[in-house]
């Protein structure tokens, strides 16, 4: 280029020493890379199906004998299940983004997702305690009846300075952490974005 | 095109543009394998509408802008920074400059000036990095500039 005194950049770049793995080996990695897909799909599933089996358990071997403690349960167990649909659907909409989009569109498309995931993790979350909370204060309800006055209220007692201990405390905390680390990516790519306007 | 000739044709032209972004020998290697993962799963979904190299370049560029995600995670764990320079002390230390003074560009300016360096044409990588043409004339013409600069103040002779 005229204006490189003489620094000839095209030919230093080609000169980096470069070595293409063999093919079998990236076929390989391929072959890995497919299994393990195929094995958190299966984790998936089995926790999924483990959650109902043992919903169904609790349900006939106890016999609970009130509606609170029916739909107490069903609001505990889809407070799991929610939670991990919800981290299933975030990954798979990693997989699903177009990779050969331009730069431009695709830094968008990132920026776009880390702000959807920002919105659904802390909403995720509180939806998550909500359920569970209620969820466990409905189940206790029957037994809770046949104590007495002063454990009914004890049992109550402990488990609502627990969930408070969750709600105020955990709750804030892990939603900071999580945010924290996606303002910066968020901010990140911002910056990275704006070098093409 | 079938899979093995595209490997075959593009690995070295790829390693280089992720050498570039992260001037890291290893780190570049995983990226490139990546690039190639990706190539491998989204074969059958390319469609001729732009250039079998366009397609494969904005793959690589976009796998080098999500590696931004990982080298957040990278810093926390602090590795000793020496580890990689050894390793490339056999290098001819000018190449070896080269490859620093990019990789400490902005991001976007690592890949324009990468894919430059490759001999692509200036309306393809127009077309890779999503901006005009004449837009990315200048930007090539400025990045020269710069690393023209970072050579006459302490490139190696």
């Amino acid at each position: 280029m005229d204006h490189n005194n003489n620094i000839d950049f095209k030919d230093l770049w080609k000169k980096q020493t470069v070595s293409q793995p063999n093919i079998e080996d990236l076929l390989t990695r391929l072959k890995q890379f497919k299994k393990a897909g195929l094995r958190s799909l299966w984790m998936t599933n089995i926790l999924l199906f483990a959650t109902c089996a043992f919903i169904i358990f609790i349900w006939y071997s106890y016999q609970p004998e009130f509606i609170s403690t029916k739909i107490g349960i069903v609001l505990t167990i889809l407070a799991m299940v929610v939670y991990l649909i919800f981290y299933n659907r975030l990954i798979s909409i990693y997989k699903n983004i177009v990779t050969a989009q331009t730069n431009q569109e695709y830094l968008q498309k990132l920026i776009l997702i880390k702000k959807k995931q920002q919105f659904m993790q802390s909403t995720m979350l509180s939806l998550y305690f909500v359920l569970l909370g209620v969820g466990i204060g409905l189940y206790m309800y029957e037994y809770a009846v046949r104590m007495t006055a002063f454990w009914a209220s004890f049992t109550y007692g402990i488990t609502l300075l627990w969930m408070g201990f969750n709600w105020f405390y955990i709750r804030p905390k892990q939603i900071k952490k999580q945010q924290s680390k996606l303002n910066d990516l968020i901010a990140k790519f911002e910056e990275v974005n704006n070098q093409l306007l | 095109m079938v899979f093995e000739e595209i490997y075959k044709t593009y690995w070295d032209r790829i390693f280089r543009l992720c050498m570039g972004f992260v001037n890291d020998y290893d780190i570049a290697q995983d990226l490139a394998q990546e690039t190639f993962v990706i190539v491998w799963q989204k074969l059958d979904t390319f469609r001729n509408e732009s250039s079998i190299g366009t397609w494969i370049f904005r793959i690589a560029s976009n796998n080098c802008l999500r590696q931004i995600e990982k080298e957040k995670r990278f810093l926390k764990s602090d590795l000793p920074i020496n580890l990689t320079e050894e390793k490339q002390q056999s290098i001819e230390p000018q190449i070896q400059f080269l490859y620093k003074c990019i990789a400490e560009l902005p991001e976007t300016e690592r890949i324009v000036i990468s894919l430059e360096l490759e001999d692509i044409k200036q309306a393809e990588i127009a077309k890779i990095v999503g901006l005009s043409e004449a837009n990315i004339r200048v930007k090539i013409h400025r990045i020269k500039e710069k690393l023209t600069q970072k050579f006459k103040e302490n490139g190696p002779q």
